[in-house]
């Protein structure tokens, strides 16, 4: 693994900035948590706390499953 | 209120002695310091043997306990104090934490969680995930009642004169919701765009970010949400008029102080009338701050803010006598007419042409006069704002020279760092420590200056060293305009036989209410204050504003609380919630400043949205709550109480039941183990988490990358039966935790392996050895050997390096993707602090001593002060229902013990 390992709480708390760009590069079609981590740039385990932060909250949700990963889509009022 | 036995701590333990005391007849109090009750076993997946739903054992009792009729539960609760009274009964202090949210209204929906703009780590999740500021425990919490984590007023909104909730349009701009934040901002003012461009923002200087890399640019951030909204040229924004009250109101003066008061006032439903003595509306934010820092239609923009809700204005009437307006129909009267006098230099010629004041000055070129400075030099007297926007006014008025004379040195200069050095930029001389005695003229017309310099004294009732001219230094300064900026003053003198007056010649108000000495006339701003900010007048216009409504419906003005705070959040504390912060360095200002510029262009560019969304990221959240006030408009049953505050009870009780449960091994604090820095590896809580229904994920992932993981690793005896790490007792459960989640994953994931790395297994309970071969049986490895260390891959799965005891103990290497640490149980030992008065002893491990374990399960070192569950030592769920029920035993026979001797 390359690079720091931030506090989760500074992770967590930019769910509210990174959500729009998550939700735009879902746009494309679901995608997995690397996929993702590739797209915007970010360390995949800093992409899962906002992947699964947005899930609990609605706004994405797992779709189907590609080899050892769940691919994520846009979701819409589907918290939980 | 008095009760038979307080039960401290709802977890299985608690729940289940006040339950069986309950059903004895006792009166019963449970106090528990989350939100739900349920402690630490509703967060579980399964319990061990039986591989029931925890959720499912758990809930019944947690309902029970909270709808029995024996049994008072205060949840978000805290004892504060245990202390024997004189009558043998207990002195209880609880501190009841406020919810902020009325819990007899919410119905558990979540809006409020779901609009809620402040991520933070989930602890009901382990902190692999995240909840929000506004939230409900987790899905099974009993009540399910939603409560709002507020750690008290940010910084930022804290210091705000005005109240406006900078916290919160900052988080609502981080989330993308730019109308919102322009929302939340009208509720407390109108003057959104002056604001975001001319705000000295104290907001900024408070800033906790500011001890890291450089405060957020919180006024920019403002001036970014106006814009946006005002692009959109939409409107009316805000809330709702009321209905008509059949009250006038008439505010004079249409600056900062007299828009928000009447903005607030028509709000509240009375016909409000504005009179401005100049020809256009704004006060000082039109006539006095260049447009080049406030451009005017920005102004007009603010103030459609107000006439949009039928507020009247009109211009060039000047309100020499406001008691008329009451026999002109106004029922009340507010005062704002700012400081529109300019103090006198008293030095000789200054009635010379060519002298003018610099509002005098500034309000010519902003009311669109046509003056030309061509070929001129200009000389502008003074060191203020107001000093060094007449230099740069002047400069883009075309004159040949612009020079700024101060009696003191740059150091004393009250103007702001930045102005002097954009006036610097645009080609302003400064002649510091330099006054001018006399002016000179020929023709009635100014020529030159006669000036003399100046050194510093002694510092003066100011605090500033005194300026002392030096002897024999005069000398002469040609000038053709001279421009004075020395003190604005009230112009005040018409109502002296009207209204009590300062010395100063200001408005003598009530602080509190604003009210003066007429008691329907009120007044506000800088007519108040003296020269101040923009945001203090909006303060105060909006403090007059509440109070005027006060009185127009006969209600009481002394006493009443405005806008109350919580108390402002220390920054430190909040610079320590982290262990680590990532440079995150502020957008950088970038003034456009050319010398000699001739036209009146905005200098200051705004942000873009990009540099907004991450200028708002860097919030730090102090207050963790932003005030934002999302949920306020969300909530469907009006619950949100943000005027709750903390209470104290107190009560008596007989007997007492500690269960206040265990802690949990930190796993950083074994570091070879990586947990913390290598993000497969989790602990037991956190696998229980992965397994449960209400899981952080939607199923059992790694958290490096969201893979289903095949190789699953368990490390047993982390943080117990360890000397290094000072806790050598078995914790009786991580075994056996440990089997329950290989027999999960190997269900959930049929393809996983899983191995065990084992010193010894104790399955020492009715079925549990056969819970542990059936785990192998169905393909758990375990392997017989301590974890020495475990290193990373770049994919990030994990080496572990082990001692292969049962195959001649080698050193063997091993590659998982996912690793489990067993972490062990730990007294919770802030038990210890509740007890006034007498000691309640701890055993040699720092649990709560049982001083006859063997014959008397339960009992303490106080006298009718008994322990539940694993308070007193690593028990698991079995065990700890069982230690309950003997201590409920034991403290209903101690309370008819103390009824009898009565």
């Amino acid at each position: 693994m390359k690079g720091e390992v931030r506090d989760p709480r500074e992770v967590i708390r930019e769910e509210m900035v990174m959500r729009d760009k998550i939700l735009q590069i879902l746009q494309d079609g679901p995608k997995t948590i690397p996929e993702i981590a590739e797209a915007l740039g970010c360390p995949p385990y800093e992409v899962m706390y906002w992947v699964m932060g947005m899930r609990k909250y609605g706004q994405v949700a797992e779709a189907e499953e590609d080899g050892d990963y769940y691919k994520y889509r846009a979701a819409a009022g589907e918290g939980n | 209120m008095n009760y038979d036995v307080l039960v401290v701590g709802s977890g299985i333990g608690g729940m289940e002695s006040a339950l069986k005391l309950g059903d004895m007849g006792y009166k019963v109090l449970v106090v528990e310091k989350e939100p739900s009750v349920g402690g630490k076993m509703i967060l579980l997946s399964k319990v061990f043997p039986t591989l029931d739903c925890a959720s499912c054992i758990s809930t019944p009792k947690m309902a029970a306990t909270t709808h029995h009729p024996n049994i008072d539960v205060l949840v978000y609760s805290e004892v504060e104090q245990i202390k024997r009274g004189q009558d043998g009964q207990f002195i209880v202090k609880v501190r009841k934490k406020p919810t902020f949210i009325n819990q007899t209204l919410c119905t558990g929906c979540r809006q409020c969680e779901m609009t809620c703009n402040v991520a933070v780590p989930d602890q009901y999740n382990s902190d692999m995930v995240a909840r929000r500021a506004a939230f409900i425990a987790f899905p099974q919490a009993v009540p399910k009642k939603a409560v709002i984590e507020r750690a008290g007023t940010s910084p930022c909104s804290f210091t705000c004169p005005a109240g406006i909730k900078a916290h919160g349009y900052v988080a609502l701009v981080r989330s993308g919701k730019y109308k919102e934040a322009f929302d939340l901002i009208l509720e407390t003012t109108p003057v959104i765009g002056s604001l975001g461009r001319a705000c000295y923002a104290p907001c900024e200087g408070e800033c906790t970010r500011g001890d890291l890399e450089g405060s957020l640019p919180i006024r920019k951030l403002k001036r970014f949400v106006a814009d946006t909204r005002y692009r959109e040229n939409a409107g009316p924004d805000g809330k709702p008029v009321a209905a008509p009250s059949g009250k006038k109101v008439a505010v004079v003066g249409s600056g900062p102080a007299g828009l928000t008061a009447a903005m607030h006032l028509a709000r509240k439903g009375h016909r409000v009338k504005i009179f401005e003595a100049a020809a256009r509306p704004g006060g000082m934010l039109r006539l006095a701050i260049p447009s080049y820092r406030l451009p005017k239609d920005v102004v007009d923009r603010d103030i459609r803010n107000v006439t949009d809700l039928g507020v009247e204005i009109q211009t060039g009437v000047r309100v020499e006598n406001p008691a008329a307006l009451k026999d002109k129909g106004f029922d009340a009267v507010f005062l704002a007419t700012g400081t529109a006098g300019t103090r006198r230099l008293r030095v000789a010629g200054e009635d010379l042409a060519g002298v003018v004041s610099a509002l005098d000055f500034l309000r010519d070129v902003n009311l669109d006069k046509e003056i030309s400075f061509k070929d001129k030099t200009v000389v502008v007297i003074g060191g203020g704002n107001v000093a060094i926007d007449s230099a740069r006014v002047a400069v883009r008025l075309g004159a040949q020279k612009v020079i700024v004379q101060y009696r003191r040195s740059r150091d004393e200069m009250p103007a702001h760092d930045w102005e002097i050095a954009g006036a610097e930029q645009e080609g302003v001389e400064f002649r510091y420590l330099s006054a001018p005695q006399k002016f000179i003229g020929k023709n009635g017309k100014l020529t030159e200056i006669e000036c003399v310099k100046m050194e510093l004294g002694k510092p003066d009732s100011s605090g500033r060293r005194k300026p002392v001219p030096v002897k024999g230094s005069a000398y002469r300064m040609p000038a053709d305009v001279v421009i004075t900026a020395v003190g604005l003053t009230p112009d005040t003198g018409c109502l002296a036989g009207t209204l009590e007056l300062n010395q100063n010649g200001t408005i003598a108000a009530n602080p509190e209410t604003m009210q003066t000495s007429v008691p329907y006339i009120f007044a506000g701003g800088d007519v108040v204050s003296g020269p101040s900010m923009i945001v203090n007048a909006v303060g105060q216009g909006k403090r007059a504003a509440f109070f005027i409504d006060r009185y127009l419906n006969g209600e009481d003005l002394a006493g009443v609380a405005f806008e109350e705070k919580l108390p402002v959040v220390d920054k430190q504390t909040v610079i320590n919630r982290q262990q680590s912060y990532r440079n995150l360095a502020p957008v950088p200002g970038r003034e456009i400043l050319k010398p000699g510029v001739s036209d009146f262009t905005e200098v200051e560019p705004p942000l873009t949205e990009e540099e907004a969304r991450y200028s708002a990221g860097r919030c730090l959240d102090c207050g963790v709550c932003s005030e934002c006030h999302q949920c306020i408009a969300a909530c469907p049953a009006d619950a949100i109480d943000m005027s709750m505050r903390e209470e104290t009870r107190e009560v008596e009780v007989s007997s007492v039941i500690v269960s206040t449960g265990f802690k949990l091994f930190d796993a950083h604090l074994k570091p070879r183990y990586g947990y913390g820095k290598f993000k497969n590896v989790i602990t037991g809580m956190e696998m229980d988490r992965l397994l449960a229904p209400t899981r952080p994920y939607n199923t059992v992932l790694r958290p490096y990358d969201g893979k289903v993981p095949d190789n699953i690793a368990f490390v047993l005896c982390t943080g117990s039966r360890d000397c290094t790490v000072d806790n050598p007792l078995c914790s009786r459960v991580c075994c056996m935790y440990s089997v329950k989640h290989n027999q999960l994953i190997m269900g959930a994931l049929p393809l996983a392996d899983v191995t065990v790395y084992y010193i010894d297994i104790r399955a020492f309970s009715k079925g549990y050895e056969e819970f542990y071969r059936q785990a192998g049986a169905m393909g758990a490895n375990f392997v017989k050997g301590r974890v020495a260390k475990i290193d990373e891959k770049a994919d990030g799965n994990l080496i572990l390096h082990y001692e292969d005891i049962d195959n001649g103990g080698q050193l063997q290497k091993a590659e998982h993707d996912l690793v489990v640490l067993a972490t062990g149980l730990l007294p919770n030992t802030e038990v210890f602090k509740l007890f006034s008065g007498e000691k309640l002893a701890a055993d040699d491990f720092s649990y709560v001593k049982e001083v006859d374990e063997d014959i008397n399960p339960g009992q303490t070192s106080i006298d009718g002060v008994f322990v539940a569950g694993t308070a007193s030592g690593a028990k698991d769920i079995p065990d700890s229902i069982l230690h309950a029920g003997s201590a409920a035993a034991q403290a209903a026979a101690y309370v008819e013990r103390i009824r009898m001797s009565k």
